[in-house]
């Protein structure tokens, strides 16, 4: 039963991981690179795969058909 | 967070320092400098005529040697067989600098001297030598044909004197008969002929000028001469034909050899006695081979020098090129009488004032004297370059980000954030499995050999590659990744989760429906629409809406950017006046749009009560119906009133962001007007014009108050307030808003159209190339299938990674700097460039 669930669940692990690149990045010159290249990183794929799941949730166009 | 160190988001600090140099230790110091990298000089003197400066001799002499070293240089170009160049990393280096400095230099341009007076005299010779040769050539070429000539001639000469009594035979006429007659049957042909040599193509012309001039009364004969002659100099072939004109009378002799002359053919002195000939024949061969060892010899003696001359090159050219740097960098100070010193002045990174010290320390340890030269910091208005300090991997990044323009000093660096988003914007445009692993494979190699290949001069195009060998790896990477959501590798789908749809198997219909299993492929999409007839409607819709929601995600993000800007140049009522009303605009509208999408997405149309209504009419009708919406085509309850809300936000912030900030600069004018005047260079914030020293001095002398020397007065430190700019601007600043908000939203549909145009066009290639030839029976069906496979990966390559890649390269660039610059960037700084040696593009 495809549900809205699965989004909020992973929503909810790459807010987590986006919030430990946040305070566990090591100290350094690097830290504020790293440190954003990580967030961002981790925001840019979530979005894509969120939005690849739900445009697949309830297929507006219907269902795929081949002709052989 | 993290200000123990300075980071990408914003320019590093720059100080203005001032240096007081004493003058023994100037070069030395500028030297060590120069060889940090870290400091960027102001030209102290920009009144002064470059003829004028103080080290105008020293830098004649720099050139002088420069001069000798790119003619050693060329020479060495031209050379046919390579001579070894040592390059730079392996070379002996020549001490420039401390107390032996000025010796070396002197015995280097010396050496210099002597080796350009030695080649230029070889050269000299050789040149000479090589016409010479030249002459005797052709002078063989003259004699050998010539007794050809004579030889027949004198067959003639005896058939007709046996067949004629009368001696009179036109041809061989002669005047002196008892010559003649006195030598017997030796045929004397006492210098009534002209012999030469002349270039093929004028032949034809000379016989007619010559038959003209003459009235016909000559004889000529002509043969070529098989070999051309090559120009030593230039190395252009040139054919030449060898000629002999018989005539008599001293007068058309005369008209002939003029003539001759006047055409550019080379007359040689033959002599009509066959014993003669042969002997001077003789004569010219020995001199044409004494020539040919003297110039083997010159040329084997050059090539030596140019040998030993190569040991050294590369090394002269650094010497060279960096003491013209550090003369011109001298140049820059200000010589102060009085005290015996230099004052420069110039930018540094506030972050390595403490490494500059050091140097300085060095430089007076190297040179041998006691007095240090002295850094002092400055307080100034003066903005200050702009320096982001980038390392190997993001050097790139902050090119790209640069070229659009140089960030304002301390003002939100995009090119931190581009690090990440522009390999994304790309990998959304390219999104292969397949294209995505190559192009990841060969930033890996280039990385690997980094070293390697950073000294290998790469040439204009690959050199760029390398440059960008750490962009192209996340752009590989991260084409991986949305391949994998493109659920695409080579025009193949891959089958890794369960899929949403099944296909019957046992049907007998010629279409195949799938059937809704309740699965939803987890990762990317659904490997059942691959090869369905309906494929790209489904495609097409979920790739447009997602660049738009990527889109305004993007243009959100940007426009937060300008928050951080507006706190730190303090600029609170930028916050209120523009970058709120510009929040709401772009929200109400496109952020709304985008929650759309996503909540239609979310809902399940087939138990739903109302129909799927079209987004795109939805937004249009927004507009132009407010408040009225279809209940049959509503997608939620209580939308008339949300979308009417929205309206009336959006066009609030209209004149909100036309309005407030001119209204509030009247305000100010008004209040300063009331006020009176109180000084003429625009006080009405109240700073001051002082320049103080720095408390901060952090070795060595006081001097009171030391005041930057440059004083440019007041240009460019305080903004006019111009009441008619201010309107004007932020009447711009609105449109471009608003109208850009929609345009942009559109741009994004890129990110569609050029996904969808690499996915044609792998599909394409795979179906034209291996397609048909999956199945070989037989041994030409394996040829032709290896044959196809090459075919396939080189377009592979060459179409799909490079130019595709180059197109979303090129797009992904532009939606950076069009899209989302526009949103915060203000891009009014100058780059940080500061005296370095480091040569970006060195050949070694």
């Amino acid at each position: 039963m495809p549900s809205v669930l699965p989004i909020l669940f992973v929503l909810v692990i790459a807010l987590g991981l986006m919030a430990c690149a946040a305070l566990f990045t090591p100290k350094g010159p690097q830290q504020v690179l790293i440190r954003t290249s990580l967030m961002l990183a981790l925001a840019a794929c979530y979005l894509m795969w969120m939005v690849t799941y739900l445009a697949q949730l309830h297929p507006l166009i219907g269902t795929p058909a081949r002709t052989i | 967070m993290s200000d123990d160190y300075p980071s990408l988001l914003r320019s590093e600090q720059m100080s203005l320092v001032q240096l007081f140099v004493p003058t023994e230790v100037a070069h030395d110091t500028v030297a060590e400098l120069g060889e940090l990298g870290n400091v960027q000089f102001k030209d102290l003197n920009p009144n002064v005529n470059p003829f004028q400066r103080s080290f105008v001799g020293e830098i004649r002499r720099v050139d002088e040697m420069g001069r000798r070293v790119r003619f050693f240089s060329t020479q060495i170009e031209q050379e046919k067989d390579v001579v070894p160049i040592r390059p730079l990393y392996d070379s002996a280096p020549l001490i420039a600098v401390g107390p032996r400095a000025p010796q070396a230099m002197d015995e280097l341009d010396v050496t210099l001297a002597a080796h350009e007076q030695r080649l230029t005299q070889m050269n000299e010779t050789y040149q000479k030598l090589s016409e010479r040769t030249k002459e005797l050539i052709e002078a063989r070429h003259v004699l050998r044909e010539t007794a050809v000539f004579f030889d027949k001639a004198q067959d003639h000469q005896t058939d007709i004197r046996t067949s004629f009594d009368d001696s009179s035979a036109p041809l061989l006429q002669h005047d002196d008969r008892e010559n003649q007659y006195s030598l017997g049957t030796s045929v004397q042909f006492d210098l009534e002929f002209v012999a030469g040599t002349i270039e093929r193509v004028r032949v034809p012309t000379f016989e007619r000028v010559l038959w003209r001039v003459l009235r016909g009364n000559l004889y000529m004969n002509h043969t070529d001469i098989v070999e051309p002659f090559v120009d030593p100099v230039t190395g252009a072939e040139t054919r030449k034909n060898v000629f002999i004109i018989f005539a008599h009378g001293d007068a058309l002799l005369a008209k002939i050899r003029k003539v001759a002359e006047s055409m550019g053919a080379t007359l040689y002195p033959i002599d009509a006695n066959a014993d003669k000939r042969s002997e001077s024949l003789r004569e010219v061969e020995g001199r044409l081979e004494d020539l040919q060892n003297v110039l083997y010899n010159t040329g084997s003696s050059r090539r030596t020098e140019l040998t030993k001359i190569g040991e050294s090159l590369r090394s002269w050219q650094d010497v060279v090129r960096k003491e013209k740097l550090i003369y011109e960098t001298l140049n820059l100070f200000n010589f102060d009488v009085r005290r015996k010193t230099l004052i420069a002045e110039g930018w540094v990174p506030t972050r390595d004032i403490t490494t500059i010290q050091l140097a300085l320390r060095h430089a007076t340890e190297e040179s041998g004297t006691s007095v240090p030269p002295i850094l002092h910091e400055l307080r100034t208005q003066k903005t200050p370059p702009t320096f982001n300090r980038t390392n190997k991997f993001t050097e790139g990044f902050q090119t790209i980000m640069d070229s659009y323009g140089v960030a304002s000093y301390q003002e939100v660096n995009p090119g931190l954030f581009a690090v990440i988003t522009f390999p994304f914007l790309f990998a959304v445009m390219f999104g292969d499995i397949g294209h995505g692993f190559i192009i990841f494979v060969a930033a890996l190699y280039m990385i690997l050999a980094e070293r390697k290949l950073a000294r290998v001069d790469l040439g204009e195009i690959m050199g760029q590659f390398f440059y960008g060998r750490y962009i192209i790896l996340l752009m590989g990477l991260f084409s991986m990744y949305t391949g994998l959501m493109y659920n695409d590798i080579f025009s193949k789908s891959l089958h890794i989760w369960h899929s949403a749809w099944d296909f019957p198997s046992n049907t007998t219909d010629t279409k195949l429906v799938g059937i809704d299993n309740g699965h939803r492929y987890s990762f990317g999409l659904d490997p059942g629409w691959h090869g369905a007839d309906n494929n790209l409607v489904f495609v097409n819709s979920y790739k447009m809406k997602m660049s738009v929601v990527l889109g305004v995600i993007h243009m959100t993000f940007a426009l937060c950017l300008q928050f951080p800007n507006h706190l730190k140049f303090k600029r609170p009522i930028d916050i209120y006046a523009n970058f709120i009303p510009q929040m709401i605009f772009l929200q109400s509208i496109f952020g709304y749009l985008v929650i759309c999408i996503l909540y239609k997405w979310s809902v399940d149309w087939s138990n739903a009560t109302t129909q799927p209504p079209s987004l795109l009419n939805m937004l249009i009708s927004m507009f132009l119906s407010p408040g009225k919406v279809d209940p049959s085509e509503q997608l939620y309850a209580g939308q008339p009133f949300v979308q009417v809300v929205l309206l009336l936000l959006a066009a609030i912030c209209v004149p909100w962001l036309l309005i407030t900030k001119p209204y509030l600069a009247w305000k100010d004018m008004h209040k300063i007007k009331e006020q009176g005047y109180v000084s003429i260079s625009g006080e009405g914030d109240g700073n001051g014009i002082h320049r103080n020293s720095s408390d901060e001095v952090l070795e060595g002398e006081e001097e009171g108050n030391g005041r930057d020397i440059a004083e440019d007065g007041d240009d460019g430190e305080h903004e006019q307030h111009d009441f008619g700019e201010v309107v004007i601007h932020q009447v711009i600043h609105t449109i471009e808003f608003c109208l850009g908000c929609i345009s942009h939203t559109a741009s994004y549909l890129r990110l569609w159209a050029l996904s969808l145009a690499h996915a044609q066009l792998s599909e394409v290639l795979w179906s034209m190339t291996l397609e048909a030839w999956l199945e070989p029976n037989g041994v030409f069906d394996w040829i032709v299938l290896i044959v196809m496979g090459v075919f396939w990966f080189v377009l592979t390559v060459f179409i799909l990674c490079l130019m595709e890649g180059l197109s979303a390269f090129l797009h992904a660039l532009r939606l950076h700097w069009v899209e989302a610059n526009s949103k915060h960037f203000e891009g009014g700084g100058y780059a940080f460039t500061p005296l370095t040696f480091a040569n970006p593009d060195s050949k070694e």
